[in-house]
């Protein structure tokens, strides 16, 4: 049972981006670790790594005092270290017990599985969450039938059943309730008394304190500070995080004017919707609200509730109208524009031409038969308005690179002039050069008049581009930063649910 | 909670609707042929259902592992061709038998190809293997270019005998069945259920997602051999339009049978009882004195509705929960 692993001065780079520059890592059995880091830290890359399931660029990984390379997620599990990821590994027609066991199911004789025997051992791990979990979570329900939150549980017992000596816990507690996360660390420190390491990563500040014994925090893909929890305290944890990163200004750029006597565009009452648990926020004509926070924790949910794409309760309003968009067409005849995130599967149809794309949600202006050559002369207009550098308008939108094609899924909504734009993420993957442009893009739609509503996983942008950053932790909202405020200290404490 | 329950039993067993259309179809054809139940019209119709009954099987696991095999009617016509060639009244035992090997032979040879494009090559399903049908009915034509054959006779007695009082063919589909419990019950089955339900979440947890979807066709040109082996016994002939139309109503009796295009669910129980339903429509509709020009159409207005069952029930219940 017992383990001892040692990360040394790992360096990971994807591409041209340095993701990790000197990670490190220290675990032993009996404790328990908390990796912390504001956004793009790297504490997803070091845990992938540990696990085995992206492999390092440069540096050590000591196991047991052995030095070890892992090719393979498999040969990380052979070893005994295994992760619970938020992003489920479960297969949704299946039953609790079988993805449980998925791989290493019980069977007679080894051949034929052992339903008896997975049954009543998935019944054993299920009975360590009892109290926490509803009657239906049983071995035989189907994992599609579940909560978001007793889905993670069924993720964790997964983990689990392959009886792990180190776990590594990636924002695991981020779809549990209250007394779920209780369970769990309960379970947490049973394991510490058994001999395991637990590594925890988390976003939520009050349970790292609760349950770690040390911190370890990255910034900037480096290893800053590793402390006992004893020896230190919320605020330097935090500070630790932040940096002494100085914000450059760029709001000079576009129009820093009060825009409070503008008209009032979008009003949100108390909407909820899947992760959204009740947001409100007025935004007005010409201005940029930027929607911060840890990822996932509501952004994307609140923008598709806006669109129309997402069922929802509470009361928006466009103009003082209420509206309830059923689907996404409402939304645009109402001037909503949404960009998406992921431009392959959201924003653009890939292999088919740059006009093509440019024009698809503005064919009806061009009548019946379609004006070809005047659509042919806007979209022209367009490009060149947004700079795209391409071969030519009948070229596939495939051959584009990165930031010119977030160009095109930017350009085909601001031909129907929108008064309401809605950004998901939108200069994520995007080189610097192509956000420079895109941000004088905001700024030129933002003097014209147009109301922006901005999530980025980018805090320097947020605090760069935004008059207004609406923080969000748990599909609530946990501060509205502005003015003096609006600091990377307050953004990233924010993120973390602290009043910091 | 026995609301609970019953969801479950329903979602777990897929085929609960087809057998309820099955009892329907049964209800109906009985009227139309009072003679429907007794041994011998039985094993009449089942000599002729088996054939699709054994191509099913072959098609239910490449559905559940998320692919689809449209090559599975010309692997049929390539093994009715083979064996038509090789059988004669004069054969041996030991020819047959090597005949019949050489069917599997070629079934799987064929099943190797589809895998290898689908899975390794990563091509599309339908398109890879609407492909490759033309390449086994070529081949098929290249061994038999004109309907003919001369089928032993002992190989047609035994497929016509009733031993222990059921018919062979009976005890054929009994046998199918019990296979696939067995393979639904091993390591593979877990696998292959995985593997067409969310492939990404079956690799990250170490499933070999590509050498299950590759071992699917594999089966499936397999199977495909034997509903040949059953075709050409049953129908003593060998033709290269024997299996034309065999792809398509496989495909449909998988869904009738409640199994889910999309992969991940559902079960070879089903599709057999899919075949069933369609084999009892055709009946019906020849029973019905049904005018010859509006067969087909008829036919087929039946198999929409039987499709589209399901989806009515699950409206009716949230009419009713609203």
């Amino acid at each position: 049972m017992a383990i001892s692993l040692s990360a040394r001065h790992i360096t990971k780079r994807y591409g041209g981006v340095l993701a990790l520059s000197d990670g490190n890592l220290e675990v032993r059995s009996g404790e328990v670790v908390a990796l912390m880091g504001a956004n793009g830290s790297g504490k997803s890359t070091l845990s992938k790594i540990i696990t085995g399931v992206v492999a390092p660029n440069q540096g050590q990984l000591l196991i047991d005092g052995d030095e070890t390379r892992f090719t393979h997620p498999r040969m990380a599990r052979a070893l005994g270290i295994t992760a619970v990821y938020q992003e489920l590994s479960l297969i949704p027609d299946m039953t609790v017990a079988e993805n449980i066991w998925l791989r290493h199911e019980p069977r007679f004789l080894g051949f034929s599985l052992n339903p008896f025997e997975m049954r009543a051992r998935t019944s054993a791990l299920l009975a360590l969450f009892k109290g926490a979990v509803s009657a239906a979570l049983e071995p035989g329900t189907q994992v599609k039938s579940l909560s978001p939150g007793e889905r993670q549980i069924v993720e964790i017992l997964k983990a689990l059943s392959t009886n792990p000596r180190l776990i590594i816990l990636d924002e695991a507690t981020a779809s549990l309730d209250n007394q779920q996360v209780g369970k769990l660390f309960e379970l947490v420190k049973a394991w510490k008394a058994d001999g395991m390491a637990v590594v925890i990563v988390s976003h939520r500040m009050d349970e790292i304190l609760r349950i770690a014994d040390r911190a370890s925090v990255l910034r900037n893909g480096k290893t800053v500070y590793d402390e006992q929890l004893a020896n230190t305290d919320e605020h330097t944890l935090i500070s630790q995080m932040v940096g002494e990163t100085v914000v450059q200004e760029l709001k000079t750029l576009g129009s820093s004017k009060e825009p409070t006597e503008r008209a009032i565009r979008l009003e949100m009452q108390d909407v909820a919707a899947r992760t959204l648990r009740g947001i409100s926020l007025t935004l007005r004509d010409g201005e940029l609200l930027g929607l911060g926070g840890l990822q996932g924790q509501g952004q994307t949910d609140l923008l598709l509730a806006i669109f129309g794409a997402l069922p929802h309760t509470g009361v928006i309003q466009i103009e003082g109208q209420p509206v309830n968009f059923r689907h996404p067409s409402d939304a645009m005849q109402h001037a909503v524009a949404f960009v998406p995130g992921d431009r392959g599967t959201e924003g653009l149809l890939l292999s088919r031409s740059i006009l093509d794309n440019f024009l698809l949600p503005s064919w009806r202006r061009f009548g019946f038969p379609l004006r070809m050559d005047e659509a042919r002369t806007v979209a022209k207009h367009t490009a060149k308005d947004l700079s795209v550098v391409m071969a030519e308008l009948d070229a596939p939108v495939s051959s584009l690179s990165g930031g010119n094609a977030q160009k095109v899924v930017i350009g085909k909504w601001l031909m129907r002039e929108p008064k309401l734009l809605l950004l998901n993420d939108p200069t994520k993957g995007v080189d610097v050069g192509a956000k420079g442009e895109f941000y004088a893009l905001l700024n030129r739609l933002r003097a014209a008049g147009t109301a922006i509503l901005f999530y980025s996983s980018d805090d320097e942008e947020l605090l760069s581009l935004c008059d207004r950053v609406l923080v969000l932790h748990d599909g609530r909202q946990a501060a509205e930063l502005h003015g003096e405020a609006l600091t990377r200290a307050h953004l990233v404490a924010a993120s973390m649910g602290t009043e910091g | 909670m026995t609301g609970l329950v019953l969801r479950r039993i329903i979602s777990r067993h897929s085929y609960l609707f087809a057998l309820l259309l099955l009892v329907v179809a049964v209800l109906v054809n009985l009227r139309l042929q009072d003679n429907l139940l007794e041994v011998n019209v039985i094993s009449r119709n089942f000599r002729n259902f088996l054939p699709l009954i054994v191509l099913v099987v072959g098609q239910s696991v490449v559905i559940i592992g998320g692919g689809i095999d449209l090559s599975a009617g010309a692997i049929v016509t390539l093994g009715n061709a083979i064996l038509a060639t090789l059988i004669t009244s004069e054969s041996s035992s030991g020819q047959i038998l090597l005949a019949i090997l050489l069917t599997c032979g070629a079934g799987v040879l064929a099943g190797v190809v589809n895998g290898l494009c689908v899975a390794y090559l990563r091509l599309q399903p339908i398109v890879t293997t609407y492909a490759t049908s033309f390449i086994f009915t070529g081949v098929a034509l290249l061994i038999l270019p004109r309907p003919g054959g001369d089928m032993a006779a002992a190989v047609r007695s035994l497929y016509r005998s009733t031993p222990g009082g059921a018919p062979f063919t009976l005890w054929m589909v009994f046998t199918l069945i019990a296979i696939w419990l067995v393979v639904r019950s091993t390591r593979y089955g877990q696998f292959l259920f995985a593997t067409g339900g969310k492939s990404e979440s079956a690799y990250f947890t170490g499933i070999p997602v590509n050498f299950v979807k590759f071992s699917t066709y594999l089966w499936s040109g397999l199977f495909a051999a034997l509903a040949a082996l059953a075709l050409t016994v049953n129908t003593g002939t060998g033709s290269p339009r024997s299996g034309d139309l065999l792809t398509l109503n496989s495909v449909v009796a998988v869904v009738l049978g409640g199994t889910r295009l999309s992969g991940g669910q559902g079960g070879v129980i089903g599709s057999i009882l899919g075949v069933v339903i369609l084999g009892l429509i055709a009946n019906i509709i020849s029973f019905a004195s049904v005018d010859s020009w509006a067969q087909t159409l008829v036919s087929a207005l039946i198999i929409i509705f039987a499709l589209i069952g399901p989806g009515l029930v699950r409206l009716a219940r949230k009419a009713v929960a609203r």
